[in-house]
């Protein structure tokens, strides 16, 4: 028998009676009603940003429990400061993994397998001493393969199986904190291109279809919330930068990451210019298996200004 | 003897501490430092004087006046010797007119390598026992060590999330990997059966270390010295583990294989012995193991000539690597401040520091690719991984200077060697696949990506002249076995001490800046920087920016 971990069991539950427990939890009348905000979007500083974004999806306690263990997922994969976008602000990690704690989950880390040097990555992000200010050892490097355990993708079509940190696939709950840039091999990188961070073979996904790969392993790893740090977006030249950046001071969060990646990509000027959605195919093809939903023109956006 | 058990433990111990901790450690070639031969050979060798020779100097003096204490005491080859000859077999007692080999071939082996090094070639890397036991315990002890140290902590795992132990449940140990380490081990396991023999077989007939220090210990200040008690038992000549009393009339000491342990002092059972200053004993000059002043010539000849043979190799380097008719492996790139490859050569001892304190692996030893001179001589493995256009540790832990030391605001300067793409194997121009994994991890944006009406994705070129060859781009590349972007020593500075790397690059036109990691590009021209997409549009959709399409 395949064994699967409990954050495993809980996706797939999720996606099994995911609707019979929303209706559970929702009286029928209430639900009618007011429908939940789909896309947060919330302007200004990120502190409060983040705090207001994620309170409009319905509080952390949606997504957060007592004892709960939490992965955070930031960018932090290249060793350059947070002028340059390549990776999420300190302070969106930050304050998430704040928020986290006072919703009293057990445990928290922040988690990426990056591809620069390990140490200098942690450094020169600002998100180890950052996170470090809450709890010490809370954000780590992860690329010892003796640290991950294979698993296999039963929907994949591209990559069918992968190794994933061990500590995401004992967390309850996956929090993914991209921050929104360009990607000069996926067109963008959001929350679905950040998975890649949480595995060890990220190199094998080029050589297989990269679009296809990455809705497989978002077809494995899925987000329940999908903070989305657009302070400051790498517009050209990503992954890496150094490109141009710009600063829509924006936080974007769902508990849908494609709706999130959606929202992300139609918010912001690519390379100069506007685009849809469905042009980054890796978005495409996870509304076409029902990852989530890329037609944010159906979704209900909400916008504020803190 | 147990002060010299504790000394012995003490030293090996400091050995051990600043070897494993080689690179942040100041100092840590302190003990190959002290091997007389090796620095002595490598200052010969490589025609210059080694930077640091005074911890030989302070052995040279030590010898001098106290005999070979530094054999008995401090030597980690001897002290592991010691160790293991414990270990395999208590030998039994050599009866010194049917030993297999006398003791004077090490002299001979002396000999053999300072004719060698004469003629400027090195062989002091075979038998320098400072350079075997770092290489021994750099490359064969300390890997299994953290290989075993890592195994305990993946079946700590599961304990360590359960509690909550960050520290365990992160910690990544390193897993240095050598080639041609199997060698090494073979040549130990040769030195430590040697036991069967006799104690102490290494020290005894072959170190040519030992050998130097007896020659200039063969009457030190403070030595063995019999009382009248003495009745020529014999038992101290029998338990001499180096054959240094004379098993007839064990009045004679033949101080320059004495290693001053003083087990005869402790075992006789007169209380007859004892070290210290006194008169001057006759020694008949037929009882000393001092070489044939003939045989010596003899090997020192031979060491010449056998260096003469190696100079006719395939793979010898007499001046420019890239002159005419020099015939070198493809992808030999040799670390970063590496001498002109000859002297390099002549200079590196092959003790396998630089190796140890290279904190990604990439420095390994060749085997016979690069011809028999080439021998466990560094070369960075980009395959293996990078080598991190920051650091400096190669060549800040060389005891012999054959690695440079580099500035830290030079080295961003020091290119060893230029990326080549193979474009048959490359996904991208090949295989059609969206890759740009040499891109996202190249320190120095030196490769350029252009998009081709004909293919249908952004294809990858290396900009020679910023690429440093620091192998970022062949350690990521997703193809298997040989990368599609791997680094050749194409264009390497291999330059001579005090001589400039900026300079010299910048007279070449290299271009070899680290990207600033705290600016963005608004400044730098051009559409798409970082990922030039120039006008002609892609095959399947006009005018979009890598990585989208036309959506549908």
């Amino acid at each position: 028998m395949k064994k699967i971990g409990r954050r495993m069991f809980l996706i797939q539950a999720q996606r099994m009676f995911g609707l019979a427990g929303a209706s559970l939890l929702f009286p029928p009348a209430l639900w009618a009603q007011q429908k939940n905000t789909d896309i947060a979007v919330v302007k200004g500083d990120i502190e409060p940003a983040v705090k207001k974004a994620v309170k409009m999806l319905g509080g952390i306690d949606r997504f957060v429990k007592n004892g709960s263990r939490v992965v955070i997922k930031p960018n932090m994969s290249f060793d350059s400061g947070p002028e340059r976008a390549s990776n999420t602000h300190p302070a969106v990690v930050k304050t998430l993994a704040e928020m986290c704690r006072k919703a009293g989950a057990g445990r928290v880390l922040v988690l990426d397998n990056p591809l620069r040097p390990a140490e200098q990555c942690i450094e020169n992000s600002g998100i180890g001493a950052a996170c470090s200010s809450l709890e010490k050892g809370m954000a780590q490097t992860v690329t010892d393969s003796s640290r991950f355990s294979e698993v296999e993708i039963s929907n994949g079509k591209s990559l069918k199986k992968t190794e994933v940190i061990k500590e995401v696939l004992n967390a309850d709950v996956l929090i993914a904190a991209p921050v929104a840039k360009s990607h000069s091999g996926a067109g963008v990188s959001l929350s679905m291109k950040g998975m890649m961070g949480l595995i060890y073979n990220r190199r094998v996904m080029h050589r297989l279809d990269l679009h296809e790969s990455i809705a497989d392993l978002a077809s494995l790893l899925t987000p329940q919330l999908t903070v989305i740090d657009a302070s400051r977006v790498l517009s050209t030249a990503g992954p890496g930068g150094p490109g141009k950046v710009l600063t829509p001071e924006t936080i974007i969060a769902s508990a849908d990451m494609v709706a999130a990646d959606a929202y992300a990509v139609s918010a912001f000027e690519w390379y100069g210019g506007r685009y849809n959605p469905d042009q980054i195919k890796h978005i495409r093809l996870a509304h076409q298996r029902k990852l989530g939903r890329m037609d944010i023109g159906n979704l209900k956006i909400d916008k504020t200004t803190v | 003897m147990r002060f010299r058990r504790t000394a012995q433990a003490v030293f090996l111990a400091i050995f051990l501490l600043i070897l494993a901790g080689a690179g942040p450690i100041a100092g840590s070639d302190l003990f190959l430092r002290m091997d007389p031969v090796l620095i002595g050979v490598a200052a010969l060798a490589g025609r210059a004087l080694a930077w640091a020779f005074i911890p030989a100097l302070i052995v040279f003096v030590s010898a001098v006046l106290f005999g070979r204490i530094f054999c008995g005491y401090i030597c980690p080859m001897g002290t592991t010797i010691d160790a293991t000859d414990t270990c395999i077999s208590r030998p039994r007692s050599i009866d010194e007119n049917s030993r297999p080999i006398s003791p004077r071939l090490k002299y001979y082996i002396l000999a053999f390598i300072a004719g060698a090094a004469l003629t400027g070639v090195t062989f002091v890397f075979w038998a320098a026992p400072l350079s075997l036991i770092t290489r021994f315990y750099a490359m064969v002890v300390y890997p299994v060590l953290l290989l075993i140290i890592d195994a305990a902590l993946s079946l700590l795992y599961p304990l360590a999330s359960l509690l909550d132990i960050r520290p365990l449940m992160f910690a990544e140990i390193p897993n240095p990997r050598y080639s041609a380490q199997i060698f090494v081990l073979m040549f130990f396991a040769a030195v430590f059966a040697a036991s069967r023999f006799s104690p102490r077989f290494w020290c005894r007939y072959l170190c040519p270390s030992g050998a130097f220090l007896g020659m200039v210990s063969r009457k030190p200040l403070i030595r063995r010295h019999l009382e009248s008690g003495c009745n020529q038992c014999g038992i101290c000549a029998d338990k001499c583990p180096m054959g240094a009393i004379d098993r007839d009339s064990p009045q004679i000491t033949r101080h320059s294989e004495c290693i001053v342990c003083r087990q005869c002092a402790q075992i006789c059972p007169q209380n007859a012995i004892y070290f210290g200053t006194g008169p001057i004993e006759n020694i008949p000059l037929r009882e000393s193991v001092s070489p044939g002043r003939r045989q010596f010539l003899v090997s020192g000849l031979a060491g010449a000539a056998t260096a003469a043979v190696t100079l006719t190799g395939l793979h010898v380097v007499a001046g420019d690597e890239a002159e005419k008719g020099v015939v070198r492996p493809a992808r030999l790139i040799r670390p970063p401040g590496a001498l002109p490859e000859f002297d390099f050569l002549a200079a590196c001892v092959r003790c396998g520091q630089c190796m140890s304190a290279c904190p990604t692996n990439t420095l390994q030893p060749v085997w016979f690719e690069a011809g028999f001179l080439g021998i466990f001589s560094p070369a960075v493995t980009p395959r293996r991984k990078y080598c991190d256009p920051e650091c400096t540790a190669c060549g800040r832990v060389c005891p012999t200077g054959a690695i440079s030391r580099i500035r830290a605001q030079e080295r961003a300067w020091v290119k060893i060697g230029t990326a080549v793409i193979y474009r048959q194997q490359c996904l991208a121009w090949e295989y059609e696949k969206s890759c740009m994994v040499c891109d996202e991890v190249c320190p120095y944006d030196a490769v350029e990506f252009e998009k081709r009406p004909d293919l249908a994705y952004p294809v990858p070129h290396v900009i020679e002249d910023k690429c440093s060859g620091c192998g970022h781009c062949e350690h990521a590349c997703p193809v298997y076995n040989r990368a599609a972007i791997v680094v050749t020593p194409m264009n390497a500075l291999r330059l001579s001490p005090g001589e400039s790397f900026e300079y010299e690059a910048k007279s070449r036109g290299f271009d070899l800046r680290l990207e600033p990691k705290d600016k963005t590009a608004e400044t730098r021209a051009g559409p798409y920087p970082g990922s030039e997409i120039p006008d002609a549009p892609p095959r399947e959709s006009k005018g979009l920016p890598p990585g989208f399409d036309e959506g549908g």
